[in-house]
């Protein structure tokens, strides 16, 4: 599994999704994430969360396909980005933002945890 | 060159270079250097004059047309020379490579070494046109942005192949200069590009428009996943995060 993992993981699918770049950023009481969508508009832009993963599905406005590149790639037309990304803490979903500013999708999600104060004697 | 060196640049064809100009535009932040570098070879028309070689380069070569080539190539003409790599270099090869770069601009008789890189801005999103800010190696790098008035960076650390490269120049008595555009530090930033090679511009003049770099940016990105990819998991390992920091010594 790992000696495959090592050899077949490439940013692109046989189902015609690719992977895109994404930057994670732990922010104390927020994770912000940004994903680099080129050919994307923002009304193509697909979010969903849970408490601990969010999922980005972003159709692109031209699907793209590359003949000349490589063997079984050649004949794949990619039409959207798609990435799931886990977190190791709990996230509140509800309290998800998001923007989109050329072609960086930016999530804000705020960490689910009680704040208690400390008071100091 | 000697077979036995750790890096080995091998020159094709028999180019008489006139005090050439080198451009070196190496997988940076934003790919911005890569971006540039290889959109003045395109526009220009550059044919491709040599490739380095080395033992501590991965065992990767890049098929174009159909034909096999090293990943790390020289284009150019008698005049201008740039290097680039369609993979990240990595970072136990920056010295030996940087070395045998400097000897050969040396050889060749560069007048003028430029590093065409990326400046990590976390707010890059929201800037529109991307600044560029420049370092130079000596007294003569420095009269030479002054002449062309690019704002310089006078403090701060700087990280990686461009950085070292700067130093290899000094011990070999070339001038050399780094241009940085802000830029994405993990997503391929052709608005950089542009930035950076309107820069050169000043010093190369060769006509470049980059409208059409803008034009393309979508494209190029897409392509640049990968590489960028790469580049970003050696960022760590060549203390790319250090030129956040603040030089103790700040005057």
């Amino acid at each position: 599994m790992e000696i495959e993992r090592g050899i077949t993981k490439a940013m692109w699918g046989y189902d015609g999704n690719l992977e895109p770049l994404y930057d994670v950023e732990d922010k104390g009481a927020e994770i912000h994430v940004t994903f680099d969508l080129p050919r994307v508009r923002k009304e193509d832009v697909e979010i969903s969360t849970t408490e601990d993963t969010v999922e980005v599905i972003a159709k692109m406005s031209n699907t793209v396909c590359w003949e000349r590149w490589g063997g079984i790639q050649k004949r794949i037309t990619f039409q959207a980005f798609k990435k799931q990304i886990r977190f190791p803490v709990h996230i509140d979903p509800g309290k998800a933002t998001a923007s989109f500013k050329n072609g960086i999708l930016r999530i804000n999600l705020p960490k689910m945890r009680r704040e208690v104060l400390v008071g100091i004697d | 060159m000697d077979m036995g060196e750790l890096v080995r640049i091998v020159e094709e064809g028999a180019v008489v270079y006139k005090d050439p100009i080198v451009l070196e535009g190496l997988p940076d932040v934003g790919l911005v250097g890569t971006i540039a570098a290889s959109y003045a070879v395109e526009k220009m028309g550059y044919k491709e004059i040599g490739y380095i070689e080395s033992d501590l380069f991965p065992p990767v070569m890049v098929i174009h047309k159909g034909k096999l080539k090293s990943p790390f190539r020289i284009y150019g003409n008698e005049n201008v020379v740039v290097v680039l790599s369609e993979v990240a270099i990595p970072p136990n090869a920056i010295y030996p490579l940087t070395e045998a770069l400097a000897d050969w601009f040396k050889a060749i008789n560069a007048k003028l070494v430029i590093s065409i890189t990326g400046l990590p801005a976390k707010d890059r999103m929201d800037i529109e046109k991307p600044e560029v800010f420049a370092i130079g190696n000596s007294e003569d790098a420095m009269k030479k942005l002054e002449a062309k008035q690019v704002d310089l960076l006078e403090e701060g650390f700087i990280a990686g192949t461009y950085a070292i490269m700067q130093r290899e120049c000094s011990k070999r008595d070339l001038s050399a200069i780094a241009l940085l555009a802000q830029c994405y530090p993990v997503y391929p930033d052709p608005g950089a590009a542009a930035s950076v090679i309107e820069s050169v511009e000043k010093f190369l003049e060769l006509g470049i428009d980059v409208a059409e770099l803008n034009e393309r940016a979508e494209e190029i990105k897409l392509k640049a996943r990968d590489l960028m990819r790469q580049t970003a998991l050696s960022a760590p390992e060549m203390q790319k995060e250090v030129e956040q920091d603040m030089p103790i010594m700040y005057q």
